[in-house]
């Protein structure tokens, strides 16, 4: 099978930690730009840069036809896809497949049944792994009601039409479960216009923690161990570590193999993340499986030792893994930081600008995975993630000093970036003590966007002092200044 | 030599004097004494003022000075007053809400002449596939909203008007 020539079709720090990996590999290498799109990373280590074009940049990048037309134009015999765009698209899959060159990632069939969350959730239930109790009220209209009761309290239903939060209601007591079934099935009819419901077990203040699996689509299933993601806002993750703090050492072998179990049972092939709902009484639950790499991957690279990028393109080129589980080491502690162009202050809106100066944290256990440039412009046309600091520390209390140092440390002036805000989370006790839910951000909101020290005065006085036109005016006219004397001391 | 700067939407007005043998900046709460000296890092400098030795790392703007200090960061807008005076309409700067960014009306969610508090939700926008409510930021009446449900708009575009306050 082998690889030779690898496309990445995909931009940004993902694009040019890809294309590190592979050129390490000895593959030449090539990546898709967008006629408008600014220089990155990724466009200085590629050999091959393929100029792409559509209505906006992001069609550029989910265009099927006319990247498999640059796949097949270049020469390459394999694509990777990075995260996003056509990662877990199984029409891609399918079209490169048709063209004889090789997708770095799973089969069709896996993406397809995993991007299907409800026939996805019913496959891992049929074959014995946790899923949260829920009922579904078409499956049996007339036992709706007793079959919620037998979910059990507190839970939450949803009008099954629903999305964004609409009509959904909590249950804590049996008392109530009917008066607000029937509530949320008018809200249901007035918000979608649909009265059909379902119910699932409501978890309190949940943790979102995921397990990195890797299969050779022969069998072999290992896992490198878990991730938490629960610091997140507008539902999307912005701090991830490994090891998890929740997990005693049972838990995490429990966690760990059932997300291995679950690959086992679609055979799955490359690098896949299964998302699990995990409870404060250490109860979890499968939530989806993402068919590609996270963008967290890296926390799991720095304390496993292996490269899961060469890993994947190992199992694409039909070489396998090449780890059997007992070698995956679990060592040290890891933090990622996503450093987003945002404002926490004004709700995470997302910011733009020039990058007038770029300098990034350098040091022992310290890794940037970055796609922006010094000099470049932050624009709408993307994701507003700019980077990504990722830290390694012997235990969770040194990894974060050195997360607070380096972000501290990470200059990028020129456009609002959250890295005050990613530290004033390092900073947060409850972050410290590991005690931290989903809801953390939300509930945490005021303490961690009150502001510092008043510094008015100082940047005020840089404001001036750098201002080259107002200082030479004021150099100009020293005498009348001097006549006006009240300043002086 | 006056400046306005903006920090954190907090305006304050100064100037700039030199008595000889040093900068002065002259503030609503005094006069501060204050130096600046580069260093040899990128945008490097040290500042000297109210008794502060400090590292910092700048970077000049065309409208904002951006500064990192003690792991922070900050942007200072600059506004010559000389140049505010010739301003196009003499609208208030709180009066108006500019588009943050590029990108489309999700929702309106107030019409001219409502009545509206402070902090109010007056539309929904989407850019970089993120939603954002703009909100007002004081009470008062809206005297226009010029985009519909749907329409684009650009950077810094007006997408909605207060009428001015009453004295």
């Amino acid at each position: 099978m082998g690889i030779s020539k690898l496309l990445v079709a995909n931009r940004g720090e993902i694009a040019a930690r890809v294309l590190r990996t592979a050129r390490a590999r000895g593959l030449a290498t090539a990546v898709v730009r967008h006629r408008l799109e600014q220089e990155g990373p990724a466009h200085l280590i590629a050999d091959e840069v393929v100029t792409i074009d559509g209505p906006t940049p992001v069609a550029a990048y989910l265009d099927i036809p006319q990247i498999v037309e640059v796949a097949k134009k270049i020469g390459a015999d394999a694509v990777h896809p990075g995260y996003g765009f056509l990662s877990e698209n199984a029409g891609f899959v399918a079209a490169l497949e048709k063209a004889g060159v090789t997708f770095v990632g799973p089969t069709s069939e896996v993406i397809d049944l995993m991007g299907d969350k409800i026939r996805a959730r019913a496959f891992v239930e049929e074959r014995g792994f946790p899923v949260a109790p829920s009922a579904i009220e078409d499956d049996d209209p007339a036992s709706f009601v007793e079959r919620s009761r037998a979910v059990g309290y507190p839970l939450l239903i949803k009008p099954s039409a629903g999305g964004g939060g609409k009509g959904m209601r909590v249950v804590r007591e049996d008392g109530a479960l009917e008066s607000e079934i029937e509530t949320a099935r008018r809200e249901g009819e007035r918000y979608f216009g649909d009265g059909r419901l379902f119910v699932e077990r409501y978890i309190e203040r949940p943790r979102h923690i995921e397990v990195q699996v890797m299969g050779d689509g022969q069998g072999n299933v290992v896992h490198f161990w878990e991730r938490e993601c629960s610091i997140q806002r507008r539902f999307q993750k912005i701090i991830e570590e490994t090891p998890s703090p929740a997990l005693t050492p049972e838990q995490r072998d429990e966690i760990c193999e059932t997300a291995a179990g679950i690959a086992r049972a679609v055979n799955y092939r490359g690098a896949g993340t299964v998302e699990f709902i995990y409870a404060q009484d250490g109860s979890f639950y499968f939530l989806e499986m993402n068919t590609r790499l996270q963008v967290e991957h890296p926390v799991t690279e720095m304390v496993t030792g292996y490269d899961l990028v060469a890993e994947q393109l190992r199992i694409a080129a039909g070489e396998g893994l090449s780890a059997a589980q007992t070698d995956i080491p679990q060592s040290g502690h890891s933090i990622e930081l996503r450093i987003c162009a945002e404002d926490a202050t004004e709700d995470f809106r997302p910011a733009i600008g020039d990058i007038l100066l770029l300098d990034e944290p350098q040091g022992e256990g310290v890794r940037v995975d970055s796609g922006i440039l010094d000099g470049g412009k932050v624009t709408t046309d993307f994701d507003p993630m700019l980077s990504k600091l990722i830290v390694h520390g012997p235990d969770r209390t040194q990894a974060i000093a050195r997360a607070r140092q380096a972000v501290r440390n990470y200059v990028i002036l020129g456009v609002t970036t959250n890295t005050g805000y990613l530290d004033a989370i390092l900073a947060h006790p409850d972050f410290a003590s590991g005690n931290v839910s989903t809801g953390f951000l939300a509930e945490q909101a005021e303490a961690l966007t009150a502001p510092g020290e008043d510094v008015t005065e100082l940047l005020m006085a840089v404001a001036a002092l750098s201002d080259e036109r107002l200082v030479s005016d004021v150099m100009q006219i020293p005498e009348m200044h001097r006549k006006m004397g009240g300043w002086r001391n | 030599m006056r400046r306005i700067y903006q920090i954190d939407g907090d305006e304050t007005e100064c100037w700039l004097s030199h008595d000889g043998n040093r900068f002065i900046l002259n503030t609503p709460d005094g006069a501060v004494p204050c130096q600046l000296d580069p260093t040899g890092a990128p945008g490097g400098h040290v500042l000297r003022a109210r008794g502060r030795v400090q590292d910092v790392r700048l970077a000049v703007g065309p409208d904002a000075t951006f500064v990192h200090m003690n792991g922070r960061t900050y942007a200072i807008g600059r506004i010559d007053p000389a140049e505010r005076l010739a301003g196009r309409d003499g609208v208030a700067a709180d009066d108006r809400i500019v588009a943050p960014m590029p990108g489309v009306v999700v929702s309106v969610n107030a019409k001219p002449g409502d009545h509206v508090k402070e902090g109010q939700r007056l539309l929904v926008i989407e850019s970089m596939k993120l939603e954002t409510s703009l909100t007002a930021p004081r009470d008062g009446v809206v005297a226009e909203i010029p985009f519909a449900e749907g329409d684009s708009f650009g950077l810094k575009a007006t997408l909605a008007l207060l009428a001015p306050e009453e004295e």
